[in-house]
């Protein structure tokens, strides 16, 4: 069975872009008398560009040897395993962007910060602690009188 | 000419510009000392805060973050051996081992100095061609911006460290993320039955998302490979004036070639503040009478590399102002300012905007001179903002991004653009995609499109695209900067497995 490496899931991904992208093409107006290029010729330029690309990197993908290893599902989970920081902060941020409407700016930006300081700095002393409440409260509100008062922006 | 610029100079000369320029200085240098920040990032987080101001003050914020950033690199380069930025790797080659001898503060005032030089320089350079090469590009028809365009994408594409591939790949990529939205006949494209993406990606939270969101999460994912311990430095610095003086009357000529080296590097796309440090560390070493030096602590190293590095500040903006074509990632944004504030980068805007060039050029002076009192008067606070952590870092400026990407537009959807595109840009990067040909291709993506078809409109044929003569070099040089790309990529690739060979 084939090894999926980096370079094989990005061609295989942006493949299936491509293909997805094509068919959406078909929606975008077609060419009329005053508009004889039509809208869709452009990306569609493009998307032959990049499918082009992606098979080149595949083809080249599949002439390096590359050592058998475990299955796809194994290296994500190896992956989640290694990188549950970055997972979990990316998480946290789209928590952030889902709760600022609903809470508003300044409990959704001090849970966030609180939560990620902790996450990335760790909670086990009272010295991280202290740092990071004192910066998580501190900055939303400089940031929120910076934005309000000094520039004159609403943040929700 | 001497009109505008002082009509400039008084616009720059207030004290609420002043301020902002010292502002966006002291801020640049932050950015720039604190290793893993870089320069670009520290414009990202400080481009939302122009959204309510004039033009002139947006701009010289801006540009006091330049000339900040690119020389900032040293603070944390001499004091912790770390270089705060990838244009300022040169400068701990020398600057590191002079502090451990016993003279930080010579190294600090040396680089500081030879930044101010370069900055200075680059902007005579500016005010030169900048002008010169406007007029000349006025006489470009769509053909010409459209070849000139594809010439840039596949430059920046082509230098993409041994993956021309997937940089020609990114570039199409980011012109394609463009294609989103209602075009320029009003025809809905590529929204699969969203509303919200009626109107197409803002340049904004693209760039942020891509750009800081694979920065930022990267340095995470080293802190938690490497675990290296925070160094204690000694931040008690005592600048030798009178050494550094000096130090630099032996260096004229050094500084002078360092920093047209800097400005020329500049002004070419895609290659930047680290191409250019490079480069001039390895002239300098060449034309050197004493080579061996180079490395143990020698003045000539330190002002090779901040002078070139600082001059790339000037040199970056020639083809940013003149052709309306960043060069590469902290113009894309600096042109992204530009076209927020309703002003579009490009030959016209000699014509249309003369003030507002003018500005550039003030605060690009200004800011030097700024960045030069700051440097020597707050060095030792400097050196302190450098160790701050990545852990504390990072959230912090992901908070900044997401109100940034809110306050451009008061939009919520921008906040889950710019998490999409860091989800995107993150994976791109871990799948080794060069980013800058995608932020490049995303800020060109709509002056390619539009000039492309009104090309076609004013003479159908395709063929007009390589009977034009300026069109055919354009075209011929794109082609030829892949072909010599691909020649590079099998060079690297024939040392690689060389190396292997030994190895084994």
């Amino acid at each position: 069975m084939l090894t999926l490496t980096k370079d094989r899931a990005l061609a295989l991904a942006l493949l299936l872009i491509v293909a997805v992208m094509w068919v959406e093409s078909g929606d975008i107006r077609p060419p009329t008398s005053w508009q004889p290029y039509g809208s869709a010729l452009f990306p569609r330029i493009l998307l032959v560009v990049i499918g082009v690309l992606s098979l080149m990197i595949l083809v080249r993908s599949l002439l390096v040897k590359v050592p058998e290893r475990v299955g796809a599902q194994q290296l994500i989970k190896e992956w989640f395993q290694s990188r549950h920081t970055i997972v979990a902060l990316f998480l946290l941020f789209g928590l952030y962007a889902a709760l600022l409407p609903l809470v508003g700016y300044i409990t959704a930006t001090i849970g966030f910060l609180v939560a990620s300081l902790a996450l990335l700095m760790g909670t086990n002393t009272r010295r991280k602690w202290i740092i990071n409440l004192t910066l998580s409260f501190t900055l939303t509100l400089v940031i929120f009188v910076v934005f309000r008062y000094g520039l004159n922006v609403w943040l929700p | 000419m001497t009109n505008f610029f002082l009509q400039a100079l008084a616009e720059v000369g207030t004290p609420s510009v002043l301020g902002l320029i010292v502002i966006g200085v002291l801020f640049g240098i932050i950015g720039g000392s604190i290793p893993g920040f870089t320069v670009t990032m520290a414009i990202l987080v400080v481009f939302p805060f122009t959204f309510a101001m004039d033009p002139v003050s947006g701009v010289s914020l801006m540009v006091g973050v330049f000339v900040g950033g690119y020389s900032g690199g040293i603070v944390s380069g001499v004091m912790l051996g770390i270089p705060g930025t990838p244009s300022s790797i040169t400068t701990v080659y020398d600057g590191y081992p002079m502090a451990q001898k016993g003279e930080p503060g010579r190294a600090l005032g040396i680089g500081v100095a030879a930044s101010f030089l370069g900055t200075l320089i680059s902007v005579a350079v500016l005010v030169f061609f900048g002008p010169l090469i406007a007029s000349f590009s006025m006489n470009f028809r769509p053909w010409e911006i459209t070849a000139l365009i594809v010439f840039a994408l596949t430059l920046v594409a082509g230098l993409s460290s041994g993956a021309l591939l997937k940089g020609l790949m990114a570039a199409a990529l980011g012109l394609l993320i463009t294609t989103v939205g209602y075009d320029r006949n009003s025809n809905l494209r590529f929204d699969f039955g969203l509303p919200a993406l009626g109107s197409g990606f803002e340049i904004l939270p693209v760039m942020i998302g891509i750009f800081a969101f694979s920065q930022l999460l990267g340095n995470i994912e080293k802190l938690k490979d490497e675990k290296t311990d925070a160094k204690k430095i000694d931040t008690n610095v005592t600048i030798p004036y009178g050494q550094i003086l000096k130090d630099m009357r032996g260096q004229k000529l050094n500084t002078l070639r360092s920093s047209l080296i800097g400005s020329l590097v500049g002004a070419l796309p895609g290659t930047g503040g680290t191409v250019a440090n490079f480069l001039s560390y390895d002239q300098a070493k060449k034309f050197s009478r004493r080579p061996e030096e180079f490395g143990t602590g020698t003045p000539s190293g330190i002002v090779a590399s901040e002078a070139s590095n600082s001059a790339v500040a000037g040199g970056a903006f020639v083809p940013t102002l003149a052709l309306g074509i960043p060069g590469d990632l902290p113009m894309a944004i600096m042109m992204g300012v530009l076209i927020l504030h309703g002003i579009t980068p490009g030959p016209m805007m000699f014509e249309q905007n003369p003030v507002l060039v003018g500005a550039i050029y003030a605060s690009l002076l200004i800011g030097a001179v700024v960045m030069v009192l700051c440097n020597l008067l707050l060095v030792r606070w400097f050196a302190k903002i450098s160790l701050i952590p990545q852990q504390i870092l990072v959230p912090i400026v992901l908070m900044l991004c997401a109100i940034g990407a809110y306050a451009l537009n008061n939009n919520l959807f921008d906040i889950w653009v710019l998490f999409i595109f860091g989800v995107i840009g993150y994976l791109l990067w871990k799948a080794e995609v060069p980013l800058t040909p995608l932020i490049l291709g995303v800020v060109l993506g709509d002056n390619l499109e539009r000039q492309l078809f009104r090309a076609l409109e004013l003479n159908e044929s395709w063929l007009t695209f390589l009977t034009r003569p300026l069109s055919a070099l354009f075209l011929s040089l794109a082609v030829a900067s892949i072909l010599f790309s691909l020649y590079q990529d099998r060079k690297i690739q024939r040392l690689r497995n060389a190396a292997q060979r030994e190895n084994v």
